[in-house]
């Protein structure tokens, strides 16, 4: 697990907060985002506990206090 | 069979690339091919879809690697295995606004000379590489393609996985994407024109016309080559201005791969399958097939594979030859069996029995 702090001077969107981590770890926008900007399928984040999906999606509001979890997801069943 | 978790291949030694769908594994032997060591899995936990070695400047294995949480990516090694390069961000990307995302890397090769890398992607789409896998670019020109919206998914997606370029005219490309159908291009990529002429129309699934599972050329005559179709097997004499049939003689018009002898002219190998939806060898017999004269006739090869109770299935890209003498021939299986032959498909044997799913088997030479 790695875990990042960064400071928000007001709200943002969940989308904006992978964008300002990705500045510093940019890796990190294109394994969570596809090219189109949309979270990739089997990715889920968690604001507050609450899965970002159910929030609004990227558009999802994130406080200055906020905790974000971003989690491969443990699916699984098909052919693989 | 040992297994080591480095390679230091010698100049002649023989690269096994082979993809399953929980990694890679990179198999090394000399040029006699009785006994290979192996090292991976590779990325393990994603599957690994295409792999190409290029040479020149310096030896580097490109891996088409895809996490089902993560993306697909071009990944490289420099050191044979030891060590791989993700890039930091995705090196293959639809524009932005364009709609489209990156499924999947089928394709990696690298006809050009070793700073050029063409990929196939699903969506079915071309990028080419000028620094030697590290970024790509879109081909606009196919992306763009009129065609487009009459292309559709088979059940691996709509990938483009057959890239050829003539090898005295690189202008003269070939691409064949399933289901979309071959299209030629004799400006380098600047435009294409679909090659269909002939391919006959499924009765039950009119749209598997334009189904190519794997495009080869001839050896001798670029002019010339051959394809497994989803329906069919067919050769072409003129550049793909019209196909002919040449499944007479095989025990299964369906399959996936097509390989062609890398220095005989009209000597090819296919691996059928039972059609349309069992998809395993027929009868539970599996066997390779080759032609010598350009598929008027057929010949099973079949020493050493099992002569019951083998249900084997071989993707398009999970069986390739090697450009030693005698040609060495190796096919995986969606069981994880990697079967190898090193006298031109005569005999066979196992190199590795219980690997995942195998989606690609590459072969390269080092020099």
């Amino acid at each position: 697990m790695i875990e990042l702090a960064l400071a928000l001077d007001m709200r943002m969107t969940a989308a904006q907060v992978i964008e300002a981590v990705a500045r510093e770890h940019p890796g990190l926008r294109d394994r969570v985002l596809d090219e189109q900007g949309e979270l990739r399928r089997h990715v889920n984040i968690f604001i507050d506990g609450e899965n970002a999906r159910f929030l609004g999606g990227l558009s999802a509001q994130v406080s200055s206090d906020s905790e974000i979890w971003i989690h491969p997801s443990l699916s699984g069943g098909t052919h693989r | 069979m040992s297994t080591t978790a480095k390679l230091s291949p010698r100049s002649g030694d023989l690269l096994l690339m082979v993809g399953t769908v929980k990694g890679a594994f990179i198999f090394l032997s000399d040029r006699t091919r009785g006994d290979f060591k192996m090292s991976g899995p590779h990325f393990p936990g994603q599957s690994a879809w295409s792999a190409v070695f290029i040479d020149g400047r310096s030896p580097r294995i490109l891996i088409g690697n895809k996490s089902e949480h993560w993306g697909a990516m071009v990944s490289r090694s420099d050191d044979f295995g030891a060590t791989w390069t993700e890039p930091t961000e995705g090196n293959i990307k639809f524009p932005k606004g364009s709609g489209v995302s990156l499924n999947a890397i089928w394709a990696l090769e690298a006809p050009l000379g070793p700073e050029v890398v063409l990929a196939g992607v699903d969506p079915a789409a071309m990028f080419r590489s000028d620094d030697r896998g590290e970024t790509f670019r879109l081909n606009e020109a196919l992306f763009n393609h009129p065609d487009r919206p009459k292309w559709n998914p088979g059940f691996g997606g709509l990938c483009l996985h057959s890239i050829l370029v003539h090898p005295q005219d690189p202008q003269r490309m070939y691409a064949a994407i399933s289901s979309g159908g071959i299209y030629r291009s004799d400006d380098g990529g600047d435009s294409w024109n679909a090659c269909v002429n002939g391919l006959r129309v499924h009765p039950d699934v009119p749209g598997a016309t334009l189904c190519p599972h794997k495009l080869r050329f001839d050896a001798e005559n670029p002019s010339r080559m051959y394809l497994q179709n989803h329906p069919g097997v067919y050769r072409t004499d003129n550049e793909a201005r019209s196909w002919v049939s040449i499944e007479n003689g095989l025990p299964s018009d369906f399959g996936f791969p097509m390989v062609a002898h890398p220095r005989h002219g009209g000597t090819i190998y296919t691996f059928p399958l039972t059609a349309d939806s069992f998809r395993v060898a027929p009868d539970g017999v599996p066997r390779v097939w080759r032609s010598r004269d350009a598929g008027r006739s057929w010949e099973p090869l079949g020493k050493g594979l099992p002569d019951r109770n083998g249900f084997f299935t071989v993707l398009r890209d999970a069986f390739s030859a090697d450009r030693l003498d005698p040609v060495g021939l190796y096919f995986g299986t969606r069981g994880g069996q990697l079967y190898g032959s090193n006298d031109e498909g005569e005999s066979w044997r196992t190199i590795a029995e219980f690997l995942p799913p195998i989606l690609c088997v590459k072969t390269a030479v080092v020099d």
